[in-house]
């Protein structure tokens, strides 16, 4: 598949017309969420569909783009999730402090955790990080009295929005779809800018040939870091939808099945592409709704339906779309 | 603190690091000769636990159990090399590694719906019941027959590996698989012998493991994650890091776990986090593939 | 550019028990082209890792531009003035040819900005497509460089190194894998480049190494063997007997 520098690129390559609104990525991907609650058959489906794609996006950035293999992102999920459930139930912080600070502090998890992890490469790499994110999991557990140990954290809940004198309630779910609707927007902003800057060119080279990407003179040690910092960032954002959601945050969160539906959503909707990720979260998910509806034993479906992806289409659904589309193959 | 409780404490931690030996040994091999890692390791692990019990319920003796087990799943460890991990060799290397990962998925599942979600209580075999004096005190039979099991398991598989031809064509062909093909070497049997050993050890440790933690489906995550550890200290691809590692890390929970309980199992994680920050290969491992 | 460029002062390296080098010690003045030339297995790649910063020397120093180079990490070579290609092709396979030569290009200026649009960096396009325009691959510039010819992949090979406009340019091997008349055009092109900067090449092909270079240096087992014009290396006897049956190649 192709780099994805700037829209102007993916214009002349694409028939024009199509190629000139698909320009626009972050505003398409905006329009289709906006319509999601009309076009899939639950509204729960939908808010899954918002924060997992919000997650997987972040693991994206590290996976698909970079070329790093982490079995670890569900830390900076679970995260996210818990530092905004204890700083809104614990320390009364309101919703629109406690989601900077939760990013915030899950951004210094990454960092902790990147700073290690990153001096490994390739299996190594995907062991160190399966590990360090269950080391989180573990302290969660034993943490109880912040967490809830393996009850999970109750007891926050936001049940309004007071935004520039506007007041909304967020426990109706059409509002409360189209607030997480808005961090969604926001992620998928920064993400794009990320994509598109100086350093989005690195971490590709970076995937594509490390040791010549480092013999150009780029400091592969330290980009690495900071798009390990970045992917935990949004990822983490995600958490913070999540715990506004659910108003509970589960211990399995962090547990490394988590992480692992992760890299299935992004194998699902195929690494590497900008709306992938809500793809493959909108797959996995309906394909866990649907399956468990005749069966509690969804997970021998979803591991068979991997197992098939990783031998027949590696690509994903939304990447061998594209490339039959012939979508952005040479560019100027 | 006293000696004698601390010395017990360590034999414990023997005791515990010999089964993380034989679980991380079995990935460890299988890497250093395919260069693929395991991720449904632990619920082989698991499984391996599983039959052990089934095996041990249906012939009346443990002893049934722990050699029939390791052996079923290792050829059942084959199979999943010739049908599926096969197709892969030439591929990107995350992707044995993905499919490994959904394997287990369905290999958890599997077990679940045979055997139920709750967990079942191994029983530790009656000829190993009860506890041996050993001068400064009583230690468990069963513990030190699971020492003195994996030093076997150790050196008879040292024994292989230096001394026959088998071993000499494993160790060579972990060097240059391509060199092996040329000298007339059945390459393809080669591997799916390696990987059955190494399912067979896991699940060698499962049936070992089971007397000791109760057995039910969600044992092998746990496993996992210590075999990682146990690899990633020991230096991937390194028998003799695996055991030097699965040792330490045996030892170093062990005794935590007189002082502070709760940390006992975070101890593992940190001690890996410190030899990756000093030598990123493990202690035993080679720089390039993987630091 | 005058004066000394590079020195290597009793250099060496050694792999466990391996000499791959021992003693090497020379300078090279700016503006020249150099050839090192050697049976295989006489240490040229060593050497060539060595100057590049991928390899550390186990013994001896190095100086840039009076400025010693020990300790330097390898990715910083390139921002002191000395950039090098690959005699096994190491391109960026699934960029473009233009992306391939513009994020070597970006690496002097900008590495961790995520904010701006790359696309508005159009200095950097206009220096890649330049560089594309000195080898003659300005035409794929669109191309996944995976989809180019073995002959195209060289030539890009030598752009991502020629773009960060390097004092010292090392070639490994810019002719592997190249047929006659592939060799003759990267010969051109090769002359082009040397009339600019200084160069080192590591090459096989006789003819060419001694029609091309101002200067040829020989190495043999990790040591210095000869070291001086073409002509006075032609007729140097330790050369002609460690070359004997050894084929000319192509040039």
């Amino acid at each position: 598949m192709t780099s994805p520098s700037s829209g102007e690129a993916l214009a002349k390559t694409a028939p024009s017309g199509l190629g000139r609104l698909l320009d626009q990525r972050v505003l398409l991907s905006i329009a289709v969420l906006a319509l999601l609650p009309w076009l899939l058959p639950s509204q729960a489906l939908a808010v899954n569909v918002l924060i997992y794609g919000v997650v997987v996006m972040g693991y994206n950035l590290l996976f698909g783009y970079t070329g790093l293999l982490s079995f670890g992102q569900a830390a900076f999920f679970g995260a996210g999730a818990y530092f905004t459930g204890i700083a809104i139930g614990r320390y009364g912080v309101p919703w629109f402090a406690a989601v900077p600070i939760a990013v915030l502090l899950s951004t210094c998890l990454a960092a902790l955790i990147g700073i290690v992890s990153t001096r490994t490469r390739g299996i190594y790499f995907s062991m160190v990080t399966l590990a360090l994110a269950q080391l989180v999991y573990y302290v969660a557990l034993q943490a109880s009295s912040f967490t809830g140990g393996e009850n999970g954290l109750r007891g926050f809940t936001v049940d309004r929005i007071n935004l520039f004198g506007f007041t909304v309630n967020f426990l109706d779910p059409v509002n409360k779809y189209y607030v997480l609707m808005a961090f969604a927007a926001l992620a998928m902003w920064f993400q794009s800018r990320i994509l598109n800057s100086p350093f989005g060119a690195v971490i590709e080279a970076i995937r594509e040939n490390e040791q010549r990407a480092r013999a150009c003179g780029y400091d592969v040690e330290r980009s690495k870091l900071i798009v390990f910092m970045l992917s935990g960032a949004i990822s983490s954002l995600g958490g913070c939808m999540l715990a506004l959601h659910l108003s509970i945050v589960p211990l399995d969160l962090l547990h490394y099945q988590t992480s692992g539906m992760i890299v299935m959503m992004v194998l699902l909707g195929g690494a590497r592409s900008f709306f992938g990720p809500f793809v493959g979260a909108a797959s996995f998910l309906i394909l866990e709704d649907v399956i468990s509806l005749w069966t509690p034993h969804w997970q021998i479906f979803v591991g068979t339906i991997f197992v098939l992806f990783v031998l027949f289409l590696p690509k994903g659904i939304w990447g061998t779309l594209l490339d039959t589309l012939g979508i952005g193959k040479a560019r100027p | 603190m006293d000696l004698s409780l601390i010395i017990m404490q360590l034999l414990s931690g023997i005791a515990l690091g010999a089964v993380l030996v034989i679980t991380a040994l079995g990935l460890t091999i299988v890497f250093g000769m395919l260069g693929v890692v395991n991720f449904a390791h632990g619920a082989l692990f698991m499984i391996g636990a599983y039959a052990g019990l089934y095996l041990a319920s249906l012939t009346g003796s443990f002893w049934w159990g722990l050699l029939l087990a390791p052996i079923l799943i290792g050829a059942f460890g084959m199979l999943i090399e010739f049908v599926l991990i096969r197709r892969l060799y030439g591929r990107s290397i995350d992707d044995p590694l993905l499919l490994t990962f959904g394997l287990s998925y369905i290999l958890v599942e599997g077990v679940r719906i045979v055997f139920g979600s709750d967990g079942i209580p191994f029983p530790t075999p009656p000829q190993l019941v009860g506890v041996l004096d050993v001068g400064i005190g009583f230690f468990p039979r069963y513990r030190l027959f699971v020492i003195a099991l994996v030093a076997v398991v150790l050196l008879v598989l040292w024994l292989t590996l230096e001394k026959t031809r088998i071993g000499l064509i494993v160790r060579a062909g972990a060097r240059d698989p391509t060199i092996m093909q040329v000298l007339g070497v059945d390459i393809g049997r080669v591997w799916l012998a390696i990987f059955g050993l190494g399912v067979g050890l896991a699940a060698l440790g499962g049936v070992l493991a089971g007397p000791m933690r109760s057995v039910n489906p969600e044992m092998g995550s746990l496993v996992l994650a210590e075999a990682f550890v146990v690899t990633v200290i020991g230096g991937l691809g390194s028998i003799v890091g695996a055991v030097v590692a699965g040792l330490m890390v045996g030892i170093s929970i062990s005794l935590v776990a007189l002082f502070a309980p709760e940390m006992a199992t975070i101890v593992m994680f940190a001690l890996m986090a410190v030899v990756l920050l000093i030598r990123p290969q493990g202690l035993f491992g080679v720089r390039g593939r993987t630091a | 550019m005058t004066g000394e460029l590079l020195r290597a002062e009793g250099i060496g390296k050694r792999f466990g028990g391996f000499v791959a080098l021992e003693g090497i010690t020379m300078s090279f003045a700016a503006g020249q082209l150099t050839s090192i030339i050697g049976p295989n297995g006489a240490g040229k790649s060593t050497f060539f890792n060595i100057l590049s910063g991928a390899l550390t020397p186990t013994s001896g120093k190095l100086h840039f531009r009076g400025r010693e180079l020990s300790g330097l990490p390898q990715h910083r070579f390139v921002h002191q003035g000395i950039s090098r290609s690959y005699q096994i092709t190491n391109i960026f396979p699934d960029l473009t040819v233009h992306e391939n030569v513009r994020v070597a290009a970006q690496a002097l200026t900008v590495s961790y900005d995520i904010w701006r649009n790359r696309a508005r960096l159009t200095e950097l396009h206009a220096r890649a497509d330049a560089a594309l325009d000195a080898v003659g691959l300005l035409g794929k510039r669109g191309e996944l460089a995976k989809f180019l010819s073995h002959g195209q992949q060289r030539a890009l090979e030598i752009a991502i190194a020629l773009v960060s406009e390097p004092e010292l340019l090392l070639l490994d091997e810019p002719t592997a894998g190249m047929g006659p008349e592939e060799t003759r055009d990267m010969v051109a092109l090769l002359e082009r480049l040397a009339d600019k900067r200084t160069v080192l090449l590591v090459e096989h092909k006789m003819k060419m190494v001694l029609g091309l270079s101002k200067r040829v240096v020989v190495l043999h087992h990790g040591r210095l063997l000869a070291d001086g014009a073409p002509d006075e290396i032609r007729s140097n006897p330790e050369v002609r007997r460690v070359y004997l049956g050894q084929s000319e190649g192509y040039g």
